[in-house]
């Protein structure tokens, strides 16, 4: 799939731009704070409605405006589809083929797109919360049934941890009650964990070859799903469901006493070994890189295979933070089949033939020109 | 405020009830002055009439202006099954219906720890006492189908099942008359779970 075309109204620093892409490599130079960022955002908005910066979703509409419009022609299937996300004061709208979508979970998914940027490194790097919106949005782009348990179980671990707290109060209390919220946590953790690791199995099925072509052969991938309870990954949620009701049971008391849900898929996290060793520990900032490089470049295939068309690539401000050899293997896997937006303050940094069959733009406070 | 008091005390007044913002009050509040006096007194008794006469059924928790409400005191009714929900709007739903014959029980809310509302603050404890007096042989709960309304119901399951009453909770998923292409995939993954033998 790819975007046609683009329009901002009040969006950020731009006031009102039209641009029509390439379907292939579209380049868009540009000083700092010109706005290359936010075209990037734009597009990733229009495909999840929300931004991968702010969860706010006023700071997305410029700010002498009362509303603010992402409208994009998105070609899937051979058919192309009008995208619309609006935001204003009353909240957002968002539009499939002219008719807006009461659940957001009918429209994400309409378009797929992978971004890259520089912040990714944290999804190494960084806290475990990282890596579980990471899974959690991968699985969401493809099954929004995922999303639906996910809100689910962050209701109920709202209200269940409201609960400990009483208890912790008044030791004394019937606990009736917590079994019941125990019970509703585990009906959509087992679920939630069933699909984690399901989607893990195919994560790195295409991650560790991609891995090893960056490496040229020289690092091999690995990665554990780290869950809070014992189970093995290639069970199904029945019997996760009866490993979480052991454990449970068996940390009630250790529970109440801490005032909080200590087990579970919000306590979750993602380990990535290299050649067996611990990357966020001991990997160097260049394996940490590659890393997430190909944990991305897994996700379009991943994607490739669900949905049965590319996603759309952004890459932020990243091609030029690689090194030769990465960035022709990068630029090699993508060529011709995915789109694909690169960002950069210049041309220099990136390897030459790509460059001549892209099309280039430039940004300058917030106005787009097409060089080319 | 320009307006003089009597209208500005009614505009107040309608700002109170939930949806109307300030300008629909003033609109409200001009359209009261304008209409016969005698439908205006009709307006403000019915008003009134509603809070004062109107109490909770000391069975059921329905609202009603006798005690016990009709539903209770009706002997034609089945009063070995009780249908239990959260709001007495929703007896009136069953009641359109028509076709139930059981007796019901309000319990004028939802358990939620986090908004701070326990078993105790609802009317469950009303319930076991009722069960305990009167020879039910069926409980059905027609909580609302989301987080509350289901920890409610399965909560009340847990502190009836071991006296034996058989316990149901009602279906959802597919809307009568809907199509099944257009029910979303939660709706869709709901109906599957719940099928049933032909």
């Amino acid at each position: 799939m790819y975007i046609e075309e683009l329009t901002l109204t009040n969006y950020r620093n731009y006031d009102k731009q039209k641009v029509v892409f390439d379907k292939k490599i579209n380049v868009i130079i540009g000083e700092n704070a010109q706005g290359k960022t936010n075209l990037m955002e734009a597009i990733y908005v229009l495909a999840f409605t929300k931004s991968h910066r702010t969860p706010r979703d006023k700071e997305l509409i410029k700010w002498d405006a009362e509303y603010g419009k992402i409208e994009g022609r998105v070609l899937k299937r051979n058919q192309s589809i009008p995208l619309e996300v609006i935001f204003s004061n009353k909240g957002k709208k968002a539009k499939f083929n002219h008719i807006e979508q009461k659940r957001l979970s009918e429209y994400i998914g309409a378009m797929n797109v992978v971004m890259f940027a520089p912040e990714d490194l944290n999804l190494v790097k960084g806290s475990p919360q990282e890596r579980r919106k990471f899974i959690d949005m991968e699985i969401g782009q493809t099954q929004p049934v995922y999303i639906y348990h996910l809100g689910q179980y962050q209701r109920i671990l709202k209200e269940r941890n409201a609960l400990l707290k009483d208890l912790q109060r008044k030791p004394n209390a019937d606990s009736t009650m917590l079994k019941v919220y125990t019970d509703q946590l585990i009906e959509h953790a087992s679920i939630i964990l069933e699909r984690r690791f399901q989607f893990l199995q195919k994560l790195r099925k295409w991650a560790q070859p991609i891995h090893q072509g960056i490496s040229r052969g020289n690092e091999q991938l690995n990665i554990d799903y780290d869950a809070s309870i014992d189970v093995s990954e290639d069970v199904n949620s029945e019997k996760i469901r009866i490993v979480y009701e052991e454990h449970f049971n068996h940390i009630e008391q250790k529970e109440i006493d801490r005032g909080t849900t200590l087990v579970g898929p919000h306590r979750d996290d993602l380990i990535f070994y290299v050649n067996d060793k611990n990357v966020q520990t001991y990997g160097s900032q260049g394996q940490q890189r590659t890393t997430a490089l190909s944990l991305k470049l897994a996700e379009i295939e991943l994607i490739f295979e669900e949905v049965g068309e590319y996603p759309i690539l952004l890459l932020d401000d990243v091609l030029s933070e690689l090194d030769d050899y990465r960035q022709s293997h990068l630029l090699n896997t993508i060529q011709g089949k995915v789109q694909t937006f690169v960002t950069t303050t210049s041309i220099d940094g990136i390897a030459h033939e790509t460059i001549s069959e892209a099309e280039i733009f430039t940004i300058h406070e917030g106005q787009l020109v097409e060089e080319r | 405020m320009y307006y003089p008091e009597p209208i500005s005390k009614l505009v107040d007044s309608f700002t109170k009830l939930p949806g109307i913002g300030p300008k629909t009050a003033v609109r409200l509040a001009f359209f009261v002055l304008d209409m016969k006096e005698d439908d205006v007194l009709d307006f403000a008794k019915s008003l009134v009439n509603a809070k004062r006469e109107l109490t909770h059924c000391s069975v059921c928790g329905h609202i009603t202006d006798k005690d016990p409400c009709r539903i209770c005191d009706d002997s034609d009714r089945d009063g070995s099954i009780i249908c239990v929900v959260q709001d007495p709007r929703d007896v009136i739903a069953m009641e359109k219906m028509k076709d139930y014959r059981g007796k019901y029980h309000v319990l004028h809310g939802a358990i939620s720890p986090m908004d701070g509302i326990g078993p105790e603050d609802i009317n469950v404890p009303s319930l076991i006492e009722r069960l305990k007096d009167e020879e039910v042989e069926e409980l059905i709960l027609a909580t609302n189908p989301n987080v509350e309304g289901e920890a409610t119901a399965m909560y009340i399951s847990r502190l009836v099942k071991p006296s034996g009453i058989r316990i149901t909770r009602i279906a959802h998923g597919l809307p009568v008359g809907g199509d099944l292409e257009y029910a979303d995939e939660v709706t869709l993954s709901k109906a599957l779970e719940g099928r049933r033998d032909l």
